[in-house]
Formats: C-alpha cells, structure tokens, sequence
C-alpha cells in the first residue's frame, strides 16, 4: 500500500500510471492527494449510529411540517415514566411528560435549529459556512436552573488532507482538534483542551482506519460481488478514556458492530456488539452489552411520511426493562 | 310488543298466526317460547368487551401452541413498571417481570385451564357440562401468601327460559342468582349472597333489555352499588358503548363513553372516562396467527401515563 511516486512524474497524472504499473493488486499511493478525513468529533460515526440509537421508554410522537423547502416546524410530544436520581438499588420511575416545539432553517451555507421544552429549556444551533473551507458552528442551552446554561462555538477549517477545529465555550472552555490523512485508508489526529472553571485540561489522540474494498466472487451461479466495507478507530484521552470501535459491512442490509470503552483512572470497562440491519422498509439495531444489557431499536416505514418506532432495553443486571413506541409523522 | 294470544288457539302452531294478525309491524310474543337469557354475570358483557379491554404497561409476549386439537400450552412474559402503593400524590413505579406458563384442555364438555406464574400464584379453572342443562363451573387461586388462597364452586342450572345459579365459596361464601325472560327483549333477575367470614349479606336486581341493534342493562345492589350500560351497533363495523357506575353509599360515580371498531385486519377500542382517564387499545393482525397489540391509558387527573406493546403468537 505504501510506495513513493517516481521522482520527476507530474502528481495529476497518475492515475492512469498507478493503475498500469501495480497489476498485482497494490495499488501504487499518491501522497498529494490524499482524500479529506472524517471531521475529528465524528471519528466514532459509524459504531455510534449502529451501536447507539436513541432509545426511550413510554410514548413518543414527532410531527414536523414543512412550511418551505428550507424552512420547517416540528411539535414533539414524549409521555412515560422517567427514573428518579435513587440511593438505593431499587430503580423508582415517575411518569412524566413534556412538549418540545422546535423551528428549523435548512440551506446549503446556513443552518439553523431551535428547540423549546415545556420544561423550560431552549437549545439552538447554528451552522454556518463562511467560505468554502471554513465553517462556523455554534450551540447553546439555556435552561431555567441557575448554572445549567451554557454555549460553545466551534471554528473549523478544511484543508486539503487535514481539517482542524478551534471550540471556545462558556466557563473559559479551550479547545483545539487536528486530523490528518495519512494514507487513503488511515487518518491520525489529536486534540487538546483546558476547561478553566473545573481547572481541567486534557491531551487526546485518535485513528481511524477504513476500508472499502470490492470483492468479486467468481461462482457459476453468478453471486453478485459485495463490497465490503470497514472501519476501525481507536481513542486516548488523558481523562483516562481509551475507546476502539470496529464496524463491519457484512452485505448490502447488514453491518455488525462492536466497540470497547475502558477508563484507566476509574477502572471502568464496558464492551458491546452489535447489528444493523438496513432494510427496505425498516431498520432494525440491536446491541449486547458487557454489563447485562440487552437492546433493540426498530424503525418501520409504514407509509409515506409516517414511520413507526418499537424500543427495547432490558437491563439484567439491575432488573430494569424499558419500552416505548412512538410515531414520526414527516 | 306485548299481545295475549286468543283463547284455545294451540301454542305450537302460533308462530304462522302470529304473523298473519299483525300486519302492522307488531309481532305477536309467544310466552311460552321465550328465549334463555344471557347468564347473570355476563348481564354487561357487550359493555365490557368493548369498554374494559386488557390495557397493560411494558412489553408483553404471548405464545400458545397447540399440541393437540383439545391440549395446548401457552407461555406469556411480561416485562414492565408495576405501581407501588404510595401514599402520597405521586405515582412511583417499579419495573417488574413474569413469566406465566398454563395448559388449556378444551373439550365440548369439559373444558380445563391451568395457569401458573413466577411470583407463586397458582390459577386453574374447570367447566364441566354434567347434563344438558346443568353445569359446574370450580376455579381456584393458590398463593404464597397467607389467606390469600381462594376457591369457587358454581351449579347453573339452565331451564326453557330461565337461568339459575348456586354459588359457593371457601370462607363460607353462598350465593344464588336467578334470571328470567320476560319478553323476547327483556329479561330480569336476581341474586342474593352471604359472605360468611366478612358477616356481610347482599341482594341485587337486574334488568337487561337488547334487541338487533342495541343492549341495555341495569343493575342495583344492596352493597351501594347501581351501574347502567348501553351499547349501540351503529354499524358492521363500529359499536358505541357508555357506562355509568354509581356506589350510593360511598357517593363515588364513574361515568364512561367508548368505541369499538372491529375491521377485518385490526380491532381498536378507545374509551373516555369521567375521571379524566383516556384509554385505547389496539390489536392488529400481522399475520395468521400473529397479533401485535398497543395499549395507552393516560391518566389526566393523577398524571400517570401507561404505554405498552406487545405480540400474541398462536
């Protein structure tokens, strides 16, 4: 996979001259010209969306219309127990219920998202490209509790194998991010941050790997070739954290994947797997976790529009069982 | 609707005379040929069909297989928040599970089930057809704790148009219920009971008109309790029920208004209450054999909110 171009050759026209000298399979690597890596926060995405649906007990249902092509309103309405803060080992749920009403603005250099919860609480995002390589982005949530408000912004820019990230927040928040494409498939990158009101700062460094490769199976009954895609990504964090994931690709609808998190300050180790199955009309995600806990995510297109949601958690260990169902309407 | 027929005219051959005389639109009503009424305890049946449906919170799964023709087997897990008793305002729930394994023998003359569940409680109910016309019903609760296990005994005794049941109990439980028709619409009874370890003694009246379209009932006891139904078949599809339930000596009264819509492929009943309860159920046929089942009850007045689904496999 690694190799130098010959000194002397022009970077744009290699292409065609990679293809022609590696017929072995290895393809020659143009380090000019290395594609543009995965933003550092969203290194993880994948094992996330598969591994980490948005999992609720009780009822939801989520309405949003569509004013213009850019501009929509969305009512969301959640009712079901919700568990007290308890001491003791016994889970105690309260039902409860609240209205979230939220407005957003959707243009290719302009994005803009508010939402407001009966309890009291406002969040708004903003998502603004500058210029073609860097882009704004900014959050806050203000909440009724005294010290519960807090904002960030975020500057990123783009260059042509790297992206790097600036963060300023609320409460003397710093910090900075930096990845860079190594080679096609691998991209290295670290981030440093300093909270001043807690006086905590922090190093990270992170990796990801991924893998698309077409593989063409030669069989007499003509079996389609799948591609086959991976990723692998690993983490550090001077806060004690260290977190792998693995994504596999398995066929067109499946994909299985697994992720390790372990704190080497606290000594706390949680591993899960898990499947995504991506189907016509439905998703389905389930996940096994290494501290007896077992769930399932299902979202059904029933029609145009309206796409029904089934929710499953079973916790073992602490006998905890949480269910809901909901609605999603546009 | 009401008509003597004419003196020395034979019973049997009434029916041909009777249409004949009245052409009107007044059938005349034989008797002596009256229909049997519905039993005593199922007097509101329509009206708990449609307005009392199984509504549960959590997940709950049912599969029922069948052995044989008459023997089957069935196992149903339920996973969810149970209510804690509490004393205050607040609703605390904790989240519970059980599992509930029992054997159904299904015969036309004898019909037993059996049903036991993980917390120790043991059910079984027998339904013997010993004639024609008398039956023996016995069902039993076993549990783990003290005095908390029950039995029942019942003989119903069904005559050309009448019903009469004696009814005993452990803790020295008698009752004894009897109910007539009086036309082919409207049919009346009466029960009396003596529950013997709580020295308690009661009587009851009940009336229970229907006809193709509509079912009303009324019932009063001694014990404080009056409580009235009303179902209306508006179409093939679609019932509209309403209750009334009035305890005149501890002055509570619960008034309900509810639907029911059977389709083809689902079956929804919703209901509204005067406690500021709104409820509503759903089962819905995914397959032969396989139902899907969604259940919502929202407490308006204590702000308790009950969701659960579920699937009935067999």
């Amino acid at each position: 996979m690694a190799g130098f171009p010959p000194p002397g050759a022009t970077i744009l026209g290699d292409d065609a001259a990679e293809k022609k000298i590696d017929e072995v399979g290895k393809k020659k690597v143009d380090y000019f010209n290395l594609p543009c890596p995965i933003p550092f926060e969203e290194l993880q995405r994948e094992a996330i969306m598969s591994l980490k649906p948005e999992l609720f007990e009780g009822m939801r249902f989520d309405f949003t219309k569509g004013l213009n092509p850019k501009f929509s309103l969305s009512h969301s309405v959640f009712m079901g127990p919700m568990e007290l803060p308890s001491q003791g080992a016994e889970t105690l749920k309260i039902p409860t219920a609240h209205y979230e009403f939220g407005a957003n603005f959707i243009d290719p250099k302009l994005m803009l998202i508010g939402r407001v919860l009966t309890d009291g609480r406002l969040t708004a995002r903003v998502k603004c490209d500058l210029t073609d390589d860097l882009s704004l982005k900014a959050n806050a949530q203000l909440s009724n509790e005294p010290n519960m408000s807090h904002g960030m912004i975020n500057f990123d820019y783009k260059g042509k194998d790297y992206r790097t990230q600036l963060q300023l927040g609320d409460g003397s928040l710093f910090g900075a991010s930096y990845i860079q494409s190594i080679t096609p498939h691998l991209s290295l990158g670290g981030e440093v941050f300093w909270a001043g009101q807690h006086l905590k700062s922090g190093v990270g460094y992170a990796a990801r790997y991924e893998n698309d490769k077409m593989v063409k199976l030669a069989c007499a009954m003509h079996v389609p070739f799948a591609s086959l895609l991976w990723v692998a990504t690993g983490q550090v964090a001077s806060t004690g954290m260290i977190a792998m994931s693995y994504v596999q690709k398995v066929s067109e609808k499946v994909s299985l994947a697994t992720d390790f998190m372990y704190n080497y300050l606290s000594r706390d180790v949680t591993a899960s797997v898990g499947y995504d199955y991506i189907l016509r009309q439905a998703r389905l995600r389930g996940k096994l976790d290494s501290n007896g806990c077992a769930s399932a995510f299902l979202e059904e297109r029933l029609n145009m529009g309206l796409n029904f949601v089934l929710s499953a958690e079973i916790d073992h260990k602490k006998s905890d069982y949480k269910f809901g169902f909901g609605l999603t309407v546009g």
